[in-house]
């Protein structure tokens, strides 16, 4: 038997980071879940999990709304990776014409908010069933039936138009740093595009699949205000109609219990996605080194593609918008293209109008609102996306038994938290001083912590994709040659991941200066924010107000968005043709 | 039991005992005004945006005194003060909430805030709007009608009419289980089970029978009303278009907020209520007045309270002016009735006992689980 020399204890590589980052998620995710199912789990209110899980009242209060959301959240996931591939295909990876349109105008549906589609969805399908006078189809002397005007197909589609930016954000990205050398090599020896796509161009890019998948199924089955536009009127319910309305009329507990629950479901699911992702090792293809691929040619289909690329686009994208800025324009919510003001822009304040609210561009805490909403996006993408990429290197190169998989798990979570519960729980938690820590009510830094959890999943999910595709080899180079943890990091995961990287900034920053259900219980008057004007203006019924802030916010978005392509445009091969 | 900080903010803030509470309770305005304005701030945490156009007046009012308005829906409201005491942390002063079930329950009864009734409005008040927590006005959830559709009146006298064939599919409302307003209607209704027995012989002229399991006609009509179809909606604002968009032809009818009638011209709307209505066309509710028992700012506190509730003449003032609208009424008995609008005494709708409403409400809800 062999002697080993005495070795002092020698600790499994990566389990530093591992730690780091899991203490960072108990801190920021664990802990105000944990709140929150304690709240669940109090002697007075356990009764809560009888009524959800065993009692007459658990069909209609979350068996049927359970498998109506899970319908939804794999219905929404597979359209969206479907549509959002095909578009990032088409964009990164063939010789289509208006590329550069393309690749714009389907990053911006997931900045236009969720009921803007829906209300899109309504003006044109809406039918006799809710009253009002019809949509679009009905003026026309079109029927509709109900299942088109209302319920699970609607809702369905109107996410899958939403979301499906998610994935072609992740996926092009991912798409972009394909290897030209392995296509190039494939096709000299003779494989077709159908070899090619389906044997390297797909493996390579399946761990961006699945994150965008995964954002996708997260992000429907959270989804509120698509479900009860158009589920309600039909009482289709889902989970997220379902804890909201519990919240609401006073029943916290099994608002809660089924949060946990959504919780617990989407947690089986994706981590069957996870499974897929940390069981292959293949995906390893930026090397650091090697030329764009080829464009495929598209041929006979290069005409029709283009049309159904643009056709998307336009519908997914313009008539949103168009019809949010008739919204914001048209006194009547009734008759959206008729006696058009810009009264609620740039009005002064008349009591013979709305009440004596001043346009919007007049409201002296618009400005305010501008520059603190900015502040927050960008500093919260950028720890959320710090954070991200740490995570993601410790779940990619130092998976460790046990606290990989807590890892991974507790990084998805804040998607499926209700914002309400989160807030609360944070105001619980870190409100008041701890030890030596001073009390963080009121500050802008309870907002932004609580932000960044809630931006983590959209960091984690597409740093993953993008490190999982950089070669370990050079990472491994680097380190037999001497370079410590954060130089490697900065030298090389940093600059081959900042395609990925720039599309989660993008993603976090939109979704920070949007969300409004964190920030309404953690904000105070000194912090006014977009969100919170955009709610008072709504609260009121001022909705034209309202979705004049919205198109700011949606301006802002967009800017963010074409400043992001500029950054990226010095090297981005893959646009140029 | 006493958290450490809560604790401590006690220690420093030795006015905050109740003995002394119970001294700024007696204080008239004139009294309360240079403690309120030694104290320089007041915060409100208010269920709607019309606090900002209060802000503006009490501070043109009170110079010195900075009023901050936060708005939160009640929901939000109750958890952000729930979540505030368990930190120990009071940055509420004054509270202005609806949804008055659940805010007794869950707030004055975990001693979360403390009623107040202004010393110089007392006696202007009804018992009814003084105990438990100050009402300072009514709002509504009643049936209202499209009267450009109907232009000779509601299509409807009888609560009962609603379950009947020509109207399933076409009565209209938010779901109960998603907004609480709509959830004390129903609750109500279940309430005033003996009210709808009478109103059934009315409708059908025989006695009712009621479904296996159902114990009152109250919960029959909830079941009927759903087997009939009733169509459920999101928010208020969705409702009021299904119901009075202008030029349908036989328009939906449904219940939403009377108020909500001032917006007819802006929105092209013809929404009408129907007042004479077997047994009742619906709810009026209050909105509550109270303060955070641990607040800073104890006298300025009591001091916006008493702005809030309006000034001695004829309309309130300028404390009382973003509410003084037709459809909404004051519970002060000596502001004058909006002349827009249905007086409360000639209003149909029945007066909610919020304590009566939160005994039943969670069973309420648990049958329209059943049958939604």
């Amino acid at each position: 038997m062999p002697i080993r020399p005495f070795r002092p204890l020698q600790l499994p590589a990566g389990l530093g980071l591992n730690l780091i980052v899991l203490l960072v998620l108990v801190l920021l995710v664990a802990a105000p879940l944990l709140t929150i199912l304690m709240q669940t789990l109090a002697p007075d209110r356990i009764g809560a999990w009888r009524d959800v899980l065993a009692s007459p009242l658990s069909p209609n209060l979350f068996w049927r709304p359970a498998a109506n959301t899970m319908i939804l959240g794999f219905g929404v996931a597979t359209g969206c990776v479907l549509i959002g591939g095909l578009l990032a295909w088409l964009v990164v990876m063939t010789d289509m014409p208006f590329r550069r349109l393309i690749g714009f105008l389907a990053t911006l549906p997931f900045m236009i908010p969720s009921f803007a589609t829906a209300l899109a969805w309504g003006t044109v399908f809406r039918n006799g069933r809710v009253g009002g006078g019809g949509g679009l189809l009905e003026g026309m002397g079109i029927a509709v039936p109900d299942a088109l005007a209302w319920g699970m197909v609607p809702t369905m589609l109107v996410l899958i138009a939403h979301y499906y930016a998610l994935a072609f954000t992740v996926i092009a990205a991912a798409l972009a740093t394909v290897n030209g050398d392995l296509v190039e090599a494939a096709q000299m020896t003779g494989a077709n595009r159908r070899r090619v796509l389906f044997g390297i161009v797909l493996p390579v890019v399946m761990p961006a699949i699945i994150a965008g998948g995964s954002l996708c199924f997260a992000a429907a089955v959270s989804n509120f205000a698509a479900p009860a536009l158009l589920g309600l009127p039909v009482r289709m319910q889902t989970l997220s109609t379902r804890l909201f309305g519990m919240i609401e009329i006073g029943q916290v507990e099994r608002g809660y219990v089924l949060a946990i629950l959504l919780i617990a479901i989407s947690a089986v699911f994706l981590a069957l996605g996870n499974r897929l992702l940390a069981g292959r090792r293949s995906f390893a293809t930026i090397s650091g080194k090697g030329g764009r691929a080829r464009r495929f040619a598209l041929g006979t289909a290069r005409l029709p593609l283009t049309a159904l690329a643009l056709l998307i686009c336009v519908l997914t994208t313009i008539v949103p918008i168009l019809l949010l800025i008739a919204a914001s324009l048209a006194p009547m919510a009734s008759a959206l293209f008729s006696n058009w003001t810009l009264q609620f822009w740039i009005g002064d304040a008349d009591p013979a109008f709305a009440r004596g609210q001043a346009g919007i561009l007049n409201n002296p805490q618009l400005l305010r609102a501008l520059s603190l909403t900015m502040g927050l996006g960008a500093i919260v993408a950028l720890i959320a996306n710090v954070i991200g990429i740490l995570i993601a290197v410790a779940l990619t190169r130092h998976r460790l038994r046990g606290i990989s998989e807590a890892v991974s798990q507790l990084s998805f979570l804040p998607m499926l938290l209700p914002g309400i519960a989160f807030g609360a729980a944070y105001i619980a938690l870190y409100g008041a001083p701890i030890g030596p820590l001073p009390a963080l009510y009121g500050t802008t830094t309870l907002l932004a912590l609580a932000l960044t959890a809630a931006m983590l999943p959209f960091a984690v999910q597409t740093g993953r994709a993008t490190v999982a595709q950089i070669s370990g080899d050079i990472d491994e180079a680097a380190r037999l040659t001497g370079a410590g943890f954060l130089r490697r990091i900065g030298a090389i995961t940093l600059p081959l991941a900042s395609r990925g990287l720039i599309a989660s900034l993008l993603l976090c920053f939109v979704n920070v200066v949007s969300d409004l259900a964190i920030v309404v219980l953690l904000y105070t008057p000194t912090t006014p924010l977009f969100s919170v004007l955009s709610y008072r203006y709504a609260s009121d019924g001022f909705h034209q107000f309202a979705n004049a802030v919205t198109l700011v916010i949606l301006a802002i978005s967009t800017l963010a968005a074409g400043l992001a392509a500029l950054l990226r445009g010095r090297n981005r091969p893959w646009l140029s043709s | 039991m006493m958290r450490p900080a809560l604790f401590s903010l006690c220690l420093t803030l030795p006015l905050a005992t109740p003995a002394f509470a119970q001294d700024l309770d007696m204080l008239t305005p004139a009294d309360l005004l240079p403690l309120a304005q030694e104290e320089g701030t007041v915060t409100v945490y208010s269920f709607t945006s019309r606090i900002g156009r209060v802000e503006a007046a009490f501070e043109a009012a009170y110079p010195g005194i900075d009023m901050i308005g936060f708005d939160l829906s009640s929901t939000e409201m109750i958890a952000r003060l729930r979540s505030e005491a368990s930190a120990g942390i009071a940055n509420a002063d004054v509270i202005y909430v609806s949804d008055s079930p659940v805010v007794l329950t869950e707030l004055l009864d975990a001693g979360l805030i403390a009623p107040y009734v202004p010393p110089r409005v007392a006696d202007l008040l009804p018992d009814s709007a003084k105990s438990p927590v100050l009402q300072q006005r009514l709002s509504t959830k009643v049936l209202m009608y499209n009267e450009e559709s109907y232009p000779d009146g509601a299509p409807v006298d009888n609560l009962w009419d609603l379950t009947q064939p020509a109207w399933n599919g076409r009565v209209m409302m938010v779901d109960p289980l998603q907004r609480g307003d709509y959830l004390d209607l129903m609750t109500e209704i279940v309430l005033r089970a003996d009210e709808m027995a009478v109103a059934y012989e009315a409708a059908f002229g025989e006695e009712i029978t009621l479904d296996d399991g159902i114990t009152d006609a109250g919960r029959q009509f909830i079941v009927d009303l759903f087997a009939n179809d009733v169509v459920l909606f999101g928010s208020t604002d969705d409702v009021n278009v299904a119901i009075g968009a202008t030029g349908q032809d036989a328009a939906p009818i449904g219940f939403t907020t009377y108020s909500d009638r001032r917006d007819n011209a802006d929105e092209g709307w013809a929404l009408q209520v129907a007042n004479e209505v077997m047994p009742s066309n619906g709810i009026v509710f209050p909105a509550l007045l109270a303060l955070n028992p641990n607040g800073p700012n104890p006298a300025a506190a009591r001091l916006a309270v008493d702005f809030l509730m309006g000034d001695d003449t004829e309309t309130g003032g300028a404390g009382f002016a973003p509410f003084y609208v037709a459809g909404d009424w004051a519970t002060r008995t000596d502001i004058a009735p909006h002349p827009d609008a249905i007086p409360l005494d000639d209003f149909n709708g029945w007066r909610i006992d919020p304590q009566q409403t939160a005994t039943i409400r969670a069973d309420v809800a648990d049958l329209i689980l059943q049958v939604q």
